[in-house]
């Protein structure tokens, strides 16, 4: 395989801030660009190969938020309603009136389709499985066999404790990057969850091991991969929408970029998406937010900061997804009094467990702006303006 | 603790009381030994004749001298085990990740026999006289001759199996990830009753005063008549059950993924009580001497009295996925997920 190191290593860019009157609602304007000279990272990559399916894939700037009232019934979800919401989001996101058409777009019978999904909250905030059992089976609707279908993540623990590995059809595979044998029938000689020729190296507080390597499944097994984050606040990076999703998940050794109250989310999140293998294969994002978090993410242990969007997100531009994903936790933050996601107030810091307790403390100043650093990488559209979004209710 | 002193399946014995005789209520405060293993462990230990068997996900079987720690022999399966083991005679038998159910002779982990399944297999495997029954996550359950490895029948259930199953002498109770808990001939595999959950039931069943006691993904917990399938009660939770049950002295016991250990009468499903919440519960608790206990995902190894739900002891050693202690008289052993086994006293 052809490959190639880069070196982000651009003007170091600068944080605007604004301080507002009073207390602890301060805002904070949204920064200026760009984060990408913040940090020297070196990416070790086979070459990428541009594709129209590659992020931003068939669709950018394009976004589809649905929203179906009937997504939660007697406190759970349910998936007749998923199945609704996401045959008419995909007509909508391309146009095909027959969802197979819509899917055969993404992926053929032969492709290994990864499914990363965000197993790391408490257990009602996670991708759900409705939501996998649905994107399966529309797989499945285009000759897609389970067996060829992967549904993975970093941590095989919180794979299991929310249940993907009892609950989605048989023959498919999960499996968690942490597992040395990670891969049933893998030629991998050495049964690492993680390919030892592609990765970043980044030295962000002075840590042992500065590199972050890729899943060997992103790098050599699977063919496509669909991305199915939550819709969720993320304590360091704002939100943890497609891109930390499948950054963060993808590759390992990440939660060194952030050491309170400093996070390196941004640049580090975008520069890992934009790396071949990733951005090339994953060609559709669809974001569950039936429950939305709007504080103490990524966990959401807290019940009070969860919320019932009963909303899916669906884009293959994973930079729009994310800014609309940031515009709602924005507004649900406003609703409830809580200080934006752009807050530099050090008045509001607070230590880890605050999150838990109280919307208006965070351990980090947060970085939502990595969503706007990967729209610099071309992974898709930052500018409100210029993103299509159109909101569809269902009856 | 069974009457032979021996723990030789997921909660003790094929019945699920999960040890009604142990005798460990005061907390542990001595370490007798503890092995640190090779990577994680999801599965629980085993425990037969003065042997603890334990199952790493670095592919290897270990037998332990349970009373000093020392290692007798290690098996190197060829892909992951999740499976808890099972002892039945001189056999010790598991599933791996390579979709194989393995027969190891007990005294000397040599391999007597291995049959391929549909998928991986994370389940115990169930004995009943010379049968060996084991279900995977590719939907098959496979019943197998005991001495000889012999596949005896085999059904496809199009829908994953991960959860123990429950043999009585005519029937095997068995829960699938679509919904479908089952109850299939013993002889045959054909089905004798089918009900419908709303969500999965990838928890394993228990049987007791002729109801099939089960979790199920749709947050209901199910007593379903043994004969007809019908459902005497249900208890609504917080949200999903994985956890498998463990039944003493007509109290039913289980973990939710709402973080509550739940302590129910057996025979009508109403509320004994219920502890403060924790994180998500998916573990099988045991029910013992007394009290019951549970390892938790976030945390510590807990012991509640079984009659008011009061916390006995904890002991904070890492939490655990899916692992449930042993509590013999001489000492309490416990695998947790960051792959240390201790004996504690």
């Amino acid at each position: 395989m052809d490959r190639r190191t880069f070196v982000y290593n651009a003007a170091l860019g600068t944080l605007h801030l604004a301080w507002g009157p009073g207390s602890g609602l301060v805002r904070a304007q949204e920064p200026s660009p760009s984060a990408l000279g913040s940090l020297k990272i070196a990416v070790h990559a086979p070459e990428f190969t541009p594709s129209p399916l590659a992020m931003p894939g068939l669709f950018p700037g394009r976004v589809v938020q649905i929203v179906h009232p009937q997504a939660i019934q007697d406190r759970r979800i349910f998936q007749p309603a998923v199945q609704v919401m996401l045959a008419r989001s995909m007509a909508a996101l391309t146009g095909d009136k027959n969802p197979a058409d819509a899917w055969a777009r993404f992926a053929t019978p032969t492709d290994i389709v990864a499914l990363k999904v965000n197993p790391s909250s408490a257990p009602a905030t996670v991708t759900s499985i409705a939501l996998v059992r649905e994107v399966i089976n529309a797989l499945n609707g285009v000759g897609v066999p389970n067996r060829n279908i992967i549904i993975y993540d970093r941590n095989s623990n919180q794979l299991e404790v929310n249940g993907y590995h009892t609950q989605v059809p048989a023959g498919v595979r999960v499996v968690g990057l942490d597992q040395r044998w990670s891969v049933k029938g893998s030629s991998d000689v050495n049964r690492s969850g993680y390919d030892p020729d592609v990765y970043c190296e980044m030295d962000c507080f002075g840590e042992r091991e500065t590199r972050s390597y890729l899943a060997s499944i992103v790098t050599r097994e699977a063919t496509k991969i669909i991305n199915l984050p939550c819709l969720k606040e993320h304590n360091a990076s704002g939100v943890t929408g497609c891109l930390k999703n499948l950054a963060y998940g993808s590759f390992n050794n990440v939660a060194r970029t952030h050491v309170d109250p400093k996070t390196y989310t941004d640049p580090v999140i975008p520069v890992m998406c934009s790396v071949g293998p990733l951005r090339s294969k994953s060609v559709l994002h669809i974001m569950d937010g039936i429950r939305a978090v709007y504080h103490g993410g990524p966990f959401g242990w807290n019940p009070e900061f969860v919320w019932e969007a009963k909303t899916l997100l669906i884009g293959t531009d994973p930079v729009a997804v994310d800014r609309i994903e940031l515009e709602i936790v924005e507004q649900k933050r406003r609703e409830v009094g809580a200080p934006s996601l752009w807050d530099r107030n050090p008045a509001n810091l607070g230590r880890s467990s605050d999150i838990e307790r109280t919307a208006q403390k965070n351990p980090f100043y947060r970085e939502p702006n990595h969503i706007r650093t990967a729209s610099e990488l071309g992974l898709g559209v930052w500018d409100l303006a210029k993103i299509r979004r159109e909101l569809l209710v269902v009856n | 603790m069974p009457a032979d002193n021996n723990w030789v399946t997921l909660l003790a014995t094929n019945d699920r009381r999960g040890g009604v005789a142990a005798a460990a209520r005061k907390p542990p405060t001595e370490l007798i030994w503890k092995a640190t293993l090779g990577d994680v462990i999801r599965s629980s230990p085993v425990l037969c004749d003065g042997v603890l068997y334990v199952t790493c996900r670095d592919g290897r079987l270990y037998a332990f001298d349970s009373r000093n720690g020392r290692e007798r022999w290690r098996y190197q399966a060829q892909a992951a085990l999740h499976s808890t083991p099972s002892i039945s005679g001189n056999l010790v038998l598991f599933g791996a990740d390579d979709g194989t159910v393995n027969a190891l002779d007990r005294a000397s982990g040599a391999r007597r026999w291995q049959v391929a399944s549909a998928g991986e297999v994370w389940a115990s495997p169930t004995v009943y006289d010379d049968t060996v029954y084991a279900g995977s996550t590719g939907g098959d359950l496979t019943a197998i001759d005991r001495a000889t490895g012999q596949q005896r029948w085999r059904r496809q259930l199009e829908a994953r199996i991960c959860a123990t199953p429950y043999v009585s002498d005519r029937r095997i109770f068995l829960g699938c990830s679509d919904g479908r808990l089952m109850a299939l001939d013993r002889g045959t595999g054909k089905d004798l009753w089918v009900h419908r959950a709303a969500d999965g039931v990838v928890a394993s069943p228990a049987v007791d005063g002729g109801l099939v006691l089960v979790g199920s993904e749709d947050y209901f917990f199910y007593a379903v008549d043994v004969e007809s399938g019908k459902v005497r009660w249900k208890v609504e939770t917080g949200l999903g059950v994985t956890s498998s049950a463990a039944v003493a002295d007509g109290r039913v016991f289980f973990g939710g993924r709402d973080g509550h250990l739940y302590a129910l009468s057996a025979a009508d499903g109403r509320e004994i009580w219920k502890s403060r919440p924790m994180r998500a519960i998916i573990a099988p608790p045991l029910a013992a001497d007394g009290f019951v206990c549970i390892q938790s995902f976030y945390g510590a190894t807990q012991a509640f009295e079984s009659t008011t739900g009061k916390e006995l002891w904890r002991a904070a050693l890492g939490g655990s996925v899916a692992s449930t202690p042993i509590v013999a008289d001489e000492a309490v052993y416990l695998a947790t997920y960051p792959g240390v086994v201790y004996a504690l006293r």
